[in-house]
């Protein structure tokens, strides 16, 4: 077995994103279903929140080079 | 493109695709060599100048088909994200900016799937630095040049905060506004196109090393099932290569509205 | 931690630069990418971007002076439109007027010709009067004399006196004859009648 216990950090460090980006598309889907109108506005709102949750899983990615 | 499969004959063992072989040099060494990923984002360049600028020279009113396929990307660029993001009174000074990006990142990021090229240059983290630093410096001078140092740092703190938890709030946003902001831009774009190319080249290595160096049936059945894997990858690489392209430029699109914004 | 630490420096080793971290930028590949961006940019800023807008502005340009055009041709439309109604509105009234006039002459001419066809009749009415009042005269004329030498003839036959003589026998008869005439004639009386004389 050889490998770097770094890439483990990765794995922990997208859970919690997965999670976020998960909520946050679902209430994107939720909201353009109940205001298909809204589509445009909510679709920027809902990528700069995935890129903000997104954000922790990359540092983790960072990390996971970093600590090679 | 890849030299593992090679080694895997020699040495009859399966070595995964490593970061490592993202290093291909063509000549010079070190960090001043000239390597492949130049080589196809010198195409990208030229393939997107030549092409935008021909599609372009005679544009008309009635478009002809290449301006007419210009055009269908340089709308939604135009209205669809400069213009709602930045809002209508000053996109027009950004389009240029986030068009440049978005056709720069969506060719070098479908280079991972175009045949005989088959290499992304935004896999290799240089070439997302590039064009965040681009964006990075528009968006900071934009900010500065309107808001000055001080009211730059006032605008991060959200209106209506007690008085004791401002200073932290202050420490976190200048975080994310000068470091989180532009790191994650330049690695989200790297880490996907990094990690969609390295599982292509695992499925297709992998399935080829069980297909051609293994004996046994069931390494046989595996194996076409790793290759159908990299097809489906492939269409899914697709995929991911456009969204990126977008959330790149939307991204920047929103940081530079940010700057623009008087208030937080 | 060794790649991190010479991430700052340009390393001359392709095993350095290969083992490297993948989130560090190789500093050729950074230089070279900061330069064909900056090219594309250029390119997309100073030739492609401004020719896209123009065709933006000059389509929005068409599509308004189109729309401009047409409220033109359709105010022009509308103009011609109010002019024929008014042509024919007026045609209309003068078709009536010509309907009236029309009407007014026939009467007039019906009245007129009326008018003179009963002059006519009347005209033929008293020419045909007179002509049996002549005719009656003549008549009577005739008549007179006739009876006049008949009853002479008689009477002289009768009475064989001769009455040839004109003066009494005209006296004779124009006595009678007035005697017939008021209806009281008698025949017994013509020859105890006394005659007026001549």
């Amino acid at each position: 077995m050889q490998g770097n216990i770094a890439i483990l950090g990765y794995g922990l460090s997208a859970i919690g994103p997965g999670v976020g980006i998960g909520l946050i598309f679902a209430a994107y889907i939720n909201g353009v279903a109940r205001q298909p109108e809204a589509r445009g506005m909510l679709q920027s709102i809902a990528i700069l929140g995935f890129a903000l949750a997104e954000a922790l899983a990359i540092f983790g990615l960072v990390l996971a080079f970093v600590f090679k | 493109m890849s030299f593992s499969p090679l080694a895997a004959v020699k040495t009859e063992s399966f070595e995964p695709p490593n970061p490592q072989e993202f290093y291909q040099r063509f000549f010079g060494h070190g960090d001043w060599s000239f390597t492949r990923p130049m080589v196809l984002f010198l195409v990208v360049g030229v393939v997107v100048c030549t092409f935008l600028v021909m599609t372009t020279r005679k544009a008309a009113i009635v478009p002809s088909k290449g301006q007419w396929l210009t055009e269908q990307v340089y709308a939604p660029i135009r209205n669809g994200i400069a213009q709602d993001i930045i809002g209508t009174k000053e996109f027009l000074k950004y389009v240029p900016l986030l068009f440049a990006v978005f056709c720069t990142l969506l060719l070098s990021n479908l280079m991972s799937v175009i045949p005989f090229f088959q290499f992304p240059p935004t896999g290799r983290v240089a070439f997302p630095i590039a064009l965040t630093l681009f964006v990075y410096v528009i968006y900071q001078a934009i900010a500065f040049k309107r808001k000055g140092v001080v009211g730059y740092l006032k605008s991060l703190i959200p209106p209506g905060l007690p008085m004791w938890i401002r200073p932290m709030i202050l420490v976190l946003e200048i975080i994310t506004y000068f470091i989180t902001r532009p790191v994650t831009l330049a690695l989200r774009l790297f880490g996907n196109m990094f990690a969609g190319h390295m599982l292509l080249l695992l499925f297709i290595t992998g399935g080829e090393f069980m297909l051609l160096h293994q004996d046994g049936f069931q390494y046989k059945i595996f194996g076409i099932g790793s290759f159908l894997m990299a097809v489906l990858m492939t269409l899914f690489e697709i995929l991911i290569e456009f969204l990126q392209a977008y959330i790149f430029t939307l991204l920047a699109a929103t940081y530079i509205a940010d700057s623009i914004a008087t208030e937080h | 931690m060794h790649s991190v630490a010479v991430a700052g420096l340009a390393a001359s080793s392709d095993h350095d630069v290969a083992e490297r971290a993948p989130i560090l930028p190789q500093w050729s590949e950074l230089i070279f990418g900061l330069v064909v961006f900056a090219g594309i940019l250029f390119v997309i800023w100073k030739y492609v971007v401004p020719k896209l807008e123009q065709a933006y502005q000059e389509r929005t340009a068409a599509i308004e002076g189109g729309m401009e055009q047409a409220a033109e041709v359709q105010k022009q439309a509308e103009e011609a439109k109010s002019q024929y109604e008014a042509q024919l509105a007026d045609a209309r009234a003068e078709a009536a007027r010509i309907r009236e006039e029309a009407r007014t002459q026939g009467t007039q001419i019906v009245s007129e010709m009326r008018a003179q066809a009963n002059a006519e009749s009347e005209r033929i009415i008293e020419s045909a009067h007179k002509q049996t009042e002549a005719e009656r005269q003549q008549a009577q004329v005739e008549l007179r004399s006739h009876v006049g030498r008949l009853s002479t003839d008689l009477a002289g036959k009768i009475v064989g006196e001769s009455l040839q003589d004109e003066t009494r026998q005209r006296g004779i008869v124009e006595r009678f004859l007035a005697d017939l005439e008021s209806g009281d004639v008698k025949p017994e009386k013509v020859g105890t009648t006394p005659s007026e004389g001549a």
